[in-house]
């Protein structure tokens, strides 16, 4: 078996585009895990890494149509540390030809296996991927969280830790400071996002945060980081995901729709980083990355009917409509108030209730929900007719989206 | 590591050190604002770097700031993130430097409810204490 590790984002052309496709998702009981976790009934044991993958595994494999000998590629991405790519073979029975260890966040992992597969290097590869947070009682924020977390990181604030400055959450908190100076905007005017994603995971059966949220709810919520109310913030929870990626000219006749990976792009905040960050909202590298995606895939944002976001905050949410260009800077929360991010809404945005509501599986949660979209079995949050779709990991410094349309 | 503790100190979260942190930290107790200016493009790069973050050059002069800035942005962390040794809420602000840079620090004497957009603020130093020992942390005063 061949080993890649820390491979780099294959280039955004024109060759790789839909020679790819997902014939299998696998998800935990992101509802239930979350439950069991914080009702620790007597003997609970936090899942581990092994079986939360396995589980995503089974549930891929078994949709999929596929049989384990059908698969001989293996993708790798831990936040929290699993497996050597040998030994997780072994585990899960399959043999693969070729594996990589990819990075844990959806910045890369997915345009990484569709290049293999473009490549040749193996026709169908599972990749997994799996966070134990909970298990290991990790908080955001801190010096320890920053010194614990290492390379690669969202350790942009730990320069500034003398001035007491800490967590991610604090990005998005002078993010949305600067947006209400800019635009008049108010704290009503942004949990708008978090009461959608809310009503988005309320008719999400897997969604960790189902009941229905109020205004007046959100606005009574605590403060982590003033502005940013509770509600802001994504949730924190164990799980894991699986995708079957096989070569495109062989995933027809499979129980379920092709999806195909259109095409994607990367950008990187090369310096200027508070400013771009703070002040332009990181338009730039979004505007840069998702030129590259749409090229790659011969389409028009016009075109994109659903869009997955990163909404590791609400306000990044907006960041990203905006970013992306699906509404003008300073008109995303007016979006959002007026219903176009809710399924039948002009944009539907983030249907399986995102980071806040859903579950926080680092961009991982959302290419599923892209998948069970364009196959058009979203139940009842499915949006009428779709046949494209884009999702997006952004972070403090990085844009990551992938275009995504329904096969044949 | 730090011997006894000096009770005018502030204590906070240890600082980054090492090459190029700790000239910053040097000028800052003599009570100058330097920040890292390129010898090739003459940007100024913050947080310190070891090459500039325009052009990739390495040899830099420590450049002096007037001190004067305006308020950008700001938050306030509601949570204890450092077990203690910060009082909550804990206010942090974004400055912009008269040069350019944007500068996260804290505010001395300006509340939550003072504060506003585009506030002119000017910077001091108050004496703090880290893991490494005492060091004068630059801040901003309304100006
Ligand atoms: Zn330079």
């Amino acid at each position: 078996m061949s080993d890649y590790k820390n491979a780099g984002m294959p280039p955004p052309s024109r060759e790789f585009s839909r020679k790819a496709a997902i014939v299998g998702v696998g998800e935990t009981d992101y509802y239930l895990d979350y439950k069991a976790e914080r009702a620790k009934a007597p003997g609970y044991e936090p899942p581990t890494t092994e079986g939360l993958v396995l589980t995503a595994f089974e549930r891929a494999l078994a949709e999929s149509g596929l049989e384990r000998g059908d698969i001989d590629g293996l993708s790798t991405s831990f936040t929290y540390g699993g497996p050597e790519p040998e030994a997780l073979a072994q585990m899960l029975g399959i043999k693969p030809r070729y594996s990589i260890q990819n990075g844990n966040i959806m910045a890369g992992p997915l345009p990484i296996a569709c290049a293999a597969i473009a490549a040749g290097k193996c026709d169908t590869m599972v990749m997994v991927y799996s966070v134990a947070s909970r298990a290991i009682g990790r908080q955001y924020g801190g010096s320890t969280y920053a010194g614990a977390a290492g390379a690669g990181a969202p350790s942009s604030y730990y320069y500034y830790l003398p001035w007491g400055w800490s967590s991610q959450a604090a990005h998005w908190a002078l993010m949305f400071r600067y947006y209400q100076a800019t635009y008049g905007a108010t704290e009503a005017d942004l949990g708008a996002v978090a009461l959608q994603l809310r009503q988005n995971a309320s008719i999400n059966p897997n969604a960790v945060m189902q009941t229905p949220l109020t205004l007046q709810q959100y606005l009574d919520s605590r403060y982590i980081v003033r502005p940013l109310h509770l509600f802001d913030l994504c949730v924190v929870n164990d799980g894991a995901v699986c995708l079957i990626v096989r070569r495109a000219d062989m995933a027809r006749d499979l129980p379920h729709k092709p999806v195909l990976v259109a095409g994607w792009g990367e950008a990187k905040v090369k310096n200027d980083k508070m400013h771009t960050m703070v002040r332009e909202r990181l338009r730039p590298i979004m505007q840069d990355a998702g030129g590259q995606a749409l090229a790659m895939a011969g389409m028009d944002l016009a075109e994109i009917q659903h869009f997955e976001g990163y909404d590791a905050s609400s306000i990044h949410l907006i960041n990203q409509i905006e970013g992306f260009g699906f509404v003008e800077p300073g008109a995303g929360l007016k979006f959002c108030q007026e219903g176009n991010m809710a399924v039948g809404g002009k944009l539907p945005v983030n249907t399986s209730g995102g980071n806040l509501s859903g579950s926080y599986m680092h961009g991982w949660s959302q290419i599923v929900e892209v998948v069970r979209q364009l196959r058009h079995e979203a139940g009842p949050r499915q949006i009428a007719g779709i046949q494209a779709s884009m999702s997006a990991l952004v972070q403090t410094d990085q844009a990551h989206p992938i275009i995504f349309t329904r096969g044949e | 590591m730090s011997q006894s503790t000096s009770p005018s100190r502030e204590k906070r979260p240890d600082r980054a050190l090492g090459a190029g942190h700790d000239d910053f930290w040097a000028w800052c107790g003599k009570g100058e604002l330097r920040l890292q200016h390129c010898a090739d493009c003459g940007k100024i790069t913050w947080p310190v770097a070891l090459a500039c973050e325009y052009c990739g050059h390495t040899s830099f002069d420590w450049k002096r700031m007037s001190g004067r800035g305006k308020i950008v942005s700001w938050c306030s962390f509601e949570r204890d993130y450092y077990a203690g040794l910060l009082p909550i809420p804990w206010m942090t602000i974004l400055v912009e430097l008269e040069e350019g840079p944007l500068f996260i620090s804290n505010p001395v004497d300006i509340t939550e409810q003072d504060i506003r957009f585009g506030m002119p603020v000017a910077v001091e130093f108050i004496a703090c204490e880290d893991s490494a020992g005492g060091f004068s942390l630059p801040v901003f005063r309304a100006a």
